[in-house]
């Protein structure tokens, strides 16, 4: 009986999850709001699989071949009758759905990704706690460029249809020269902002790693390649004398570069989407009529458009988190990482493991739509007309 | 204040222009007269219009064939030869460049081949071998070479239709500038010889047209998804949009080099390989335009311009591409501009990784992948002209984009 629990948590866990939301349904609007995006998000995270699943099988080469290429380099001969036989005992002759049937009822049962072949070694073990450090990576670059996008997209919205003049009859001269200068500013600032952080989109991720890693080499210091330097890898973070305070700045003297490197390139697609949200919300007869009733400066812009284009943002973090994952993989090739980023290039270019680049693509793909379920759950929280317009009550 | 008042005149051009012609104007040319008072777009599409022309006509513009038949094995490995109006010899009008030779090793090279060390010895011992020395040339500022424009060259093809069907090719031999006696390298060679500036604005045709081949792609997929699932809704509009929200959450690149593995298996030949990996990028990018297409649409099918269409007896096709398509037109422009950056840039990290376009041909992101060699890095920076070009191409397209979708809203003449 346990065993048998053991063997089906996960189901089990779902099915629970599903039926408070359902319970709760039935007398809360909200509620049943939620179990409709719950529902959703599981069906959505089961197309992924099949397409995960089945995109894998282009990769040449499977499971059986690995194994006994493997078995023959232990001295043992091989003939296609072994390869079949093999193919037969693994169960890969049957046809895809099969298999793919196979596979997410491993993973829904249990959360089991399956076996790595060419790791030889259950993908779970495989990625270890190396999906968290991807994870971690792409939240720190995603707050990095938030951090950067969100004031200077606000700035750059503001100064869009903007004259470089003032131009408005009922100033003085001397306001019109006052605000002039202001208008240039803003102007000039937004054109430098804007250029920074597309450049960041337009310089390379990898060169641009490569160059700040080679500065080092010239500047004869040692580059900060991986995530620890080699005196403290091994270190642990709780040594005898409480906690190593100088491993923390090691290891944050290794972690900026690649937050900064795909930090900066995800800055510039998040630039336009905020100066656009911001833009759009400016145009809407609401901001007019606080207009009209004599709101201005900061109160206008922070208390209408600002305010009210931070929903749609909030709401785009799961696919932001899917950019940023997108570029971690070249970044992580070229400075060193092992995390599961790397790991996923490596097993797909190099050692064509299916089962662990499926694992790893479905973990991003289960990652992002939880974002979205998490972010559309809370915004329904917060505001009642989304409930409305999905349900229709 | 000046600069600001100059900048002024620049950036607004604004045209007394009578209400009447302003509404009834349509939808793209209010967007060009918008766009004309974008400043930095205005700039940005100058040089991204200068950028693509060049690259259009690259042979035309290049002195050297930038294939390995044009390179110039007198030359590896060489730097930059500036062009020169004056030197301590005097003034020219015209400008020149001087004659480089290569510096030659003083080795004993007969003693070497009957088996003597010691030649052997002083050969490894120098650092002849050693690969900055090997950029080392003798600039001889008494030979000049005077700089000529429209001078005869290789033969090239200029616009060559033939692969179409049409019996159109119009070849040359016409090139804009080069040198008397010998060749001018504006941006030095790489290890083969090859001229680094022709080989640059080379690629950035190959890339622009990998970018415009993915997007044609990409653009007929979103139309598919979008159109049918819009207009046919209920049960159709469900699947199709549960397929493309699951397209939509997994990251492209991994499934790109997928791809790129599985075309790799195939025998190619380096222009199919070109067309596969331009088809992969586009149609794997289908969701996020398909969506928007189908919510548009979704909304527009109930207007009564299509329940007239409807009346009329149109067909369901030409209902979508007749009437809701075209509705949309403005919107798909600028949604292909914009994107043109991020495809060029899926290029170019599918070459990194060796698995796009490959040596032989000229793309951005083959030249890029070179520019990661430390052997580049260090000894033969010139060889970073192509990241320079890219970097001001990506840049002009992202302003171009900025500036257009600031231009398509139709809101913007309000405030």
């Amino acid at each position: 009986m346990a065993n048998f629990f053991a063997n089906t948590w996960l189901l089990w866990l779902l099915i629970t999850i599903g039926a408070f939301f359902y319970w709760r349904g039935l007398s809360s609007q909200y509620f049943s709001y939620v179990l409709h995006r719950y529902l959703l998000a599981l069906g959505t995270l089961l197309v992924v699989s099949g397409i995960v699943f089945s995109l894998m099988e282009v990769l040449p080469g499977d499971c059986a071949e690995k194994y006994i290429a493997y078995k023959s380099t232990q001295g043992e001969t091989i003939t296609q009758a072994d390869i079949d036989a093999e193919r037969a005992r693994m169960g890969l002759d049957k046809p895809l759905v099969v298999r793919w049937v196979k596979w997410v009822s491993n993973l829904a049962l249990r959360g089991d990704l399956g076996f790595s072949c060419a790791k030889r070694q259950s993908v779970n073990l495989a990625l270890g706690d190396r999906f968290w450090m991807s994870f971690w990576f792409c939240i720190a670059a995603l707050f990095f460029s938030y951090l950067i996008a969100l004031p200077f997209g606000i700035l750059s919205a503001f100064s869009i249809n903007k004259d470089w003049t003032d131009k408005n009859p009922l100033n003085s001269k001397r306001e019109k020269i006052v605000n002039t200068i202001w208008l240039s500013f803003n102007k000039l600032l937004d054109l430098q902002l804007r250029l920074i952080s597309y450049l960041g989109l337009a310089l390379p991720n990898f060169l641009l790693a490569l160059s700040i890693i080679l500065l080092y080499v010239f500047a004869g210091e040692s580059a900060p390649t991986g995530l620890y330097s080699d005196e403290w890898r091994n270190v642990p973070w709780f040594g005898d004398n409480g906690f190593e305070v100088d491993k923390l700045w090691d290891f944050l003297g290794h972690v900026w570069l690649p937050i900064f490197v795909i930090g900066w390139s995800a800055t510039a697609l998040q630039l336009q989407t905020v100066r656009a949200l911001v833009v759009d919300e400016n145009n809407k007869l609401y901001v007019d009529a606080a207009r009209a009733r004599g709101v201005t400066g900061m109160a206008l812009w922070g208390g209408y458009p600002v305010r009210h284009s931070i929903s749609p943002l909030f709401n785009s973090i799961g696919f932001d988190f899917q950019r940023v994952f997108n570029d971690l993989p070249i970044v992580a090739v070229v400075i060193g990482l092992t995390d599961s980023a790397a790991l996923l290039i490596e097993a797909l270019a190099q050692t064509n493991d299916q089962e662990l680049a499926a694992g790893i693509l479905f973990l991003v793909a289960l990652v992002v739509i939880s974002m979205n379920f998490i972010t559309d759950a809370v915004l329904a929280a917060i505001d009642p007309r989304v409930r409305i317009s999905v349900l229709g009550v | 204040m000046a600069i600001s008042q100059l900048l002024a005149k620049f950036g607004r051009k604004k045209k007394p222009q009578s209400d009447e012609s302003y509404y009834t104007a349509g939808q793209l040319s209010l967007i060009k007269d918008r766009f004309k008072r974008k400043m930095s777009g205005v700039v940005a599409a100058w040089i991204l219009a200068t950028m693509v022309i060049m690259s259009f006509f690259a042979p035309f513009f290049s002195p050297i064939d930038p294939t390995i038949n044009g390179a110039d094995i007198e030359y590896r490995r060489g730097s930059p030869q500036w062009i020169h109006f004056s030197d301590e010899n005097g003034f020219s009008l015209r400008p020149f460049a001087y004659t480089y030779t290569k510096e030659k090793t003083g080795f004993d090279f007969k003693s070497l081949a009957a088996g003597g060390l010691d030649a052997l010895d002083a050969l490894t011992s120098s650092d002849a071998l050693s690969s900055s020395s090997q950029n080392k040339y003798i600039i001889n500022t008494e030979q000049r070479r005077y700089l000529q424009f429209f001078v005869q060259g290789w033969e090239y093809s200029l616009i060559d239709l033939s692969f179409a069907g049409f019996d159109l090719d119009w070849r040359s031999d016409r090139h804009l500038f080069g040198v008397e006696n010998g060749e001018i390298h504006l941006m030095g060679t790489d290890e083969d010889g090859k001229d680094v500036y022709s080989r640059s604005i080379h690629a950035i045709w190959v890339t622009i047209s990998i970018a415009v081949v993915a997007l044609v792609v990409k653009l007929f997929f979103s139309l598919l998804v979008g159109g049918v699932s819009g207009y046919f809704g209920g049960k159709v509009d469900a699947v199709m949009m549960s397929f493309t929200e699951a397209v939509r959450v997994i990251p492209p690149i991994p499934i790109y080099l997928a791809c790129a593995v599985a075309l790799a298996q195939i025998d190619l030949t380096p222009i199919q390989r070109y067309f596969a990996i331009a088809v992969v990028i586009g149609a794997l990018d289908f969701a996020a335009l398909g969506r928007r297409l189908r919510t548009h649409i979704l909304t527009e099918r109930n207007q009564d311009y299509i329940l007239a269409a409807q009346l009329c007896g149109s067909s369901t096709w030409r209902i979508i591409w007749r009437h809701l398509v075209p509705s949309f037109g403005s919107y798909i422009i600028v949604d292909t501009l914009i994107n043109f950056p991020y495809v060029i840039l899926a290029e170019t990290s599918l070459s990194f990784l060796g698995l796009g376009l490959t040596e032989p041909i000229n793309s951005l992101g083959v030249l890029l992948q070179k520019a990661q060699d430390p052997d580049i890095q260090q000894n033969m920076i010139w060889q970073f002209f192509p990241v320079v070009l890219f970097v001001f191409l990506v840049m002009a397209f992202v302003f171009v984009g900025d500036a257009l979708r600031d231009a398509a809203d139709p809101y913007a003449e309000k405030k």
